[in-house]
């Protein structure tokens, strides 16, 4: 069990990572550098549990402000530039924080042991988890905490006017600029709450894989981090979760017994499924579907 | 039926496969000692686990060939091995070891290759055996492959069968002062991001030179006085222009220089796929050190490979050369199954028959209902050992560190081939 525990959690964390970029993504932003943030949530949650021994829900929130405050200060002149040139500065960024954990040194000695952040040797023994005794099913409930509640709070501002305006700048940034909304705020603003979530995912992670070093955040976690809603869909917060459920769980999980053949067909279904699903694999259409299937649509349907 | 239908009807085919994998039953009914071992099978360090793999397939058959393993009641069983492919990814190293641990009936794991996927995984085990309050994996684990110093220690279930680096240079550089005594400069450089290439480079190669008489170029590194990891920062500091990374593909700067500084010795600390870039360009730059080093992990086929020309004359001290019978045949058995056997993967042989000997003297019954306490038997019997027998000669066991003193000796490339020039057993 503890292996499908060890899944559920994997997945809740790439959720949390995924919803960092999804976030920017509604106002029509990529950013690689989602990477970067989920490094400082996890490197600045870690060092707070393992060498100021702080508890675990504080240091997580920590490492989740500590993120959104450098989306916030990154967010400034990074957005100030669009499209590729936004993706090569926050590919700039993210490389940045890594090259910057991959030279962190701090060591403190902890009982017979030395514990911190050790360069390329990574950063060991940030086992809160495991040393306070949690169980498998105890850490997974703690990551699917997080992640219910970023998921329900994207939702309902998904239904709210701030969601509304997020998917005008995406859609049309002149037009929501000429109705007297302020791009900047509300790109910078999406930015740290990418932040925020990234830096969450981050924390989760360092503590639930017990070791971090600067390999772990390389362009190819950015990769994924956007691939997710890409591949979900941005119709709806679920769409991230369920593309992180067919990457994570089918392919790289469920295919492993396929051996050297994994990759080759990892990269085929990511193909196909993009081309059976261009707007997503929980596109608007899915969810009229499932709405129907479990009888919403009707109610819907009802009210007009 | 349309393309849509079928690609649909594909996609759905390979995700129902994909979740049926999930669907693994927990034990087998039959007796067999299971093993599962995992290493990188995909992406740059791929030979690492495609080597691995081989030389484990082979020593698997030569147990079962030989009668197999005999269990507590007397019992002879077939050994069976799995191999997963962790991708020297963390993540995936941790959810292998989960899968191995909850899902399937192995009693021991042999992995993972790579140390960054070794130092995260290690992690995720119970630190001290019978510790109620920690709730970390029990099962154990023989790694054959990853090599950074002092990974071991993480956990008492988990132990390595990989050679001593501090050793091996401490007599290789011993050796060379006394072959090549009018030698008196050294000067190299590592690829940063591999913390054992680099790690080896400052702390142990550049000390135990240092420890020999060797200068570094320009009158010798400040803080280093030939102990392991004294003024570590500053040879990283000295090396700087001579130093890349393991995707660099360019290395003209860092030959540049080498060749610069005029050194008597030069050192390449990294694998064998920038070890043989850095060799390239060193020989298009005509630089002709007076002895060249390099680090045990190139001392393998790829190497050779890759560039068996411009490598000619390096030495490197290895835990593997087929120079006893029992070596030359898992080099043949590796090479049968589509891989070469060398110093990292030949300890998967080692490996298979540590779990062998272990299970044997343990009286491991290998039923689904004895399943926990045969791990824990395997653990311990793990603990206990203190010397077992290798391909290279006995090897000694560090107990509370669970680590290896494996014999060694020194090799040369010579016209495409590693020469044993030295043979200290």
């Amino acid at each position: 069990m503890s292996y499908y525990l060890g899944l559920a959690q994997l997945i809740g964390i790439h959720t949390l990572l995924g919803l960092s970029a999804y976030v920017l993504m509604l106002t029509g932003q990529l950013s690689l550098g989602q990477a970067g943030f989920f490094a400082i949530g996890a490197y600045s949650a870690g060092i707070l549990t393992v060498i100021f021994e702080v508890p675990i829900l504080p240091a997580l929130l920590a490492g989740a402000v500590i993120a959104a405050f450098f989306a916030f200060i990154v967010g400034f002149p990074a957005l100030r530039v669009k499209g590729l040139m936004l993706v090569v500065a926050t590919i700039a960024f993210g490389e940045f924080v890594r090259l910057f954990f991959f030279n962190l040194s701090w060591r403190v000695p902890r009982g017979d042991i030395v514990v911190g952040p050790d360069s390329t040797n990574g950063f060991r023994e940030i086992r809160y988890f495991v040393a306070n005794g949690w169980s498998p099913w105890e850490i997974t409930a703690f990551v699917w905490t997080f992640v219910i509640l970023v998921m329900a709070a994207l939702w309902w501002m998904d239904r709210s006017r701030a969601g509304a305006v997020l998917r005008a700048v995406g859609e049309d940034e002149l037009a929501t600029q000429s109705v007297g909304v302020n791009l900047t705020a509300v790109k910078v603003t999406a930015m740290t709450a990418g932040g925020f979530i990234a830096g969450i995912g981050g924390a989760l992670y360092a503590h639930t894989a017990t070791y971090v070093d600067h390999l772990t955040f390389t362009v190819l976690l950015a990769t994924f981090a956007v691939s997710y809603p890409i591949l979900g869909g941005l119709s709806s917060v679920f769409g991230t979760l369920v593309a992180v459920v067919f990457i994570q769980g089918v392919l790289v999980e469920g295919l492993r017994f396929m051996g050297d053949w994994r990759n080759i067909v990892f990269g085929l279904l990511i193909i196909m499924a993009m081309n059976l699903k261009p707007s997503g694999l929980f596109d608007a259409r899915t969810a009229q579907i499932l709405k129907r299937a479990v009888g919403l649509g009707a109610q819907e349907k009802s009210d007009a | 039926m349309s393309t849509t239908k079928l690609t649909a009807a594909a996609l759905a085919g390979i995700v129902a496969t994909a979740l049926l994998a999930f669907a693994h039953p927990v034990v087998a009914a039959e007796r067999t000692v299971k093993i599962a071992a995992w290493g990188a099978k995909s992406g740059p360090l791929r030979s690492f686990g495609v080597n691995s793999e081989a030389v484990l397939k082979g020593a698997i058959k030569a147990i079962n060939d030989s009668g197999g393993v005999k269990l507590g009641d007397g019992t002879m069983a077939k050994m069976e091995f799995t191999y997963y492919d962790s991708a020297c990814n963390a993540d995936q190293a941790i959810s292998i070891a989960r899968k191995v641990e909850s899902q399937t009936a192995a009693l021991a794991g042999i992995g993972p290759t790579c140390s960054g996927a070794a130092a995260a995984m290690y992690g995720i085990f119970q630190k001290k055996v019978d510790d109620k309050s920690d709730s970390g994996l029990q099962f154990p684990i023989l790694t054959d492959t990853a090599i950074r110093p002092g990974l071991a220690k993480k956990s008492q279930w988990t132990f390595r069968n990989v050679p001593n680096e501090i050793t091996m240079y401490d007599a290789l550089f011993k050796w060379l002062r006394s072959k090549y005594p009018d030698v008196k400069t050294i000067y190299g450089g590592t690829e940063t991001d591999q913390a054992h290439s680099r790690i080896t480079f400052a702390a142990v190669i550049v000390q135990k030179a240092k420890k020999y008489g060797f200068e570094w170029v320009g009158g010798g590194i400040e803080g280093v006085s030939g102990k392991i990891i004294a003024g570590m920062k500053n040879v990283l500091k000295v090396s700087k222009s001579s130093n890349w990374l393991l995707a660099d593909t360019n290395f003209s700067v860092q030959a540049r220089a080498f060749k610069r500084s005029g050194a008597d010795m030069m050192i390449i600390s990294s694998h064998p796929f920038t070890t043989c870039g850095m060799l390239k360009e060193m020989r298009r730059q005509r630089i002709k050190p007076k002895v060249l080093v390099g680090l045990t992990s190139s001392s393998s086929a790829e190497t050779l490979k890759g560039c068996s020309a411009a490598a000619e004359g390096i030495y490197i001290p290895t835990g593997f050369a087929p120079i006893t019978k029992a070596a030359a045949k898992v080099a043949a058995a590796a090479e049968a199954n589509g891989g070469a056997a060398d110093l990292h993967s030949a300890a998967a042989w080692e490996n298979a028959h540590i779990i062998k000997q272990v299970v044997e003297a343990t009286g491991v019954m290998a039923k689904p209902e004895t399943l926990k306490a045969d791990r824990r038997k395997v653990r311990d019997g793990l603990e206990a050992l203190v010397k077992v027998n290798g391909l290279m000669g006995e090897i000694g066991r560090v107990q509370n560190e669970g680590e290896s003193i494996k014999p060694y000796v020194f090799v040369q490339a010579q016209k495409g081939a590693w020469k044993v020039v030295h043979d200290p057993r």
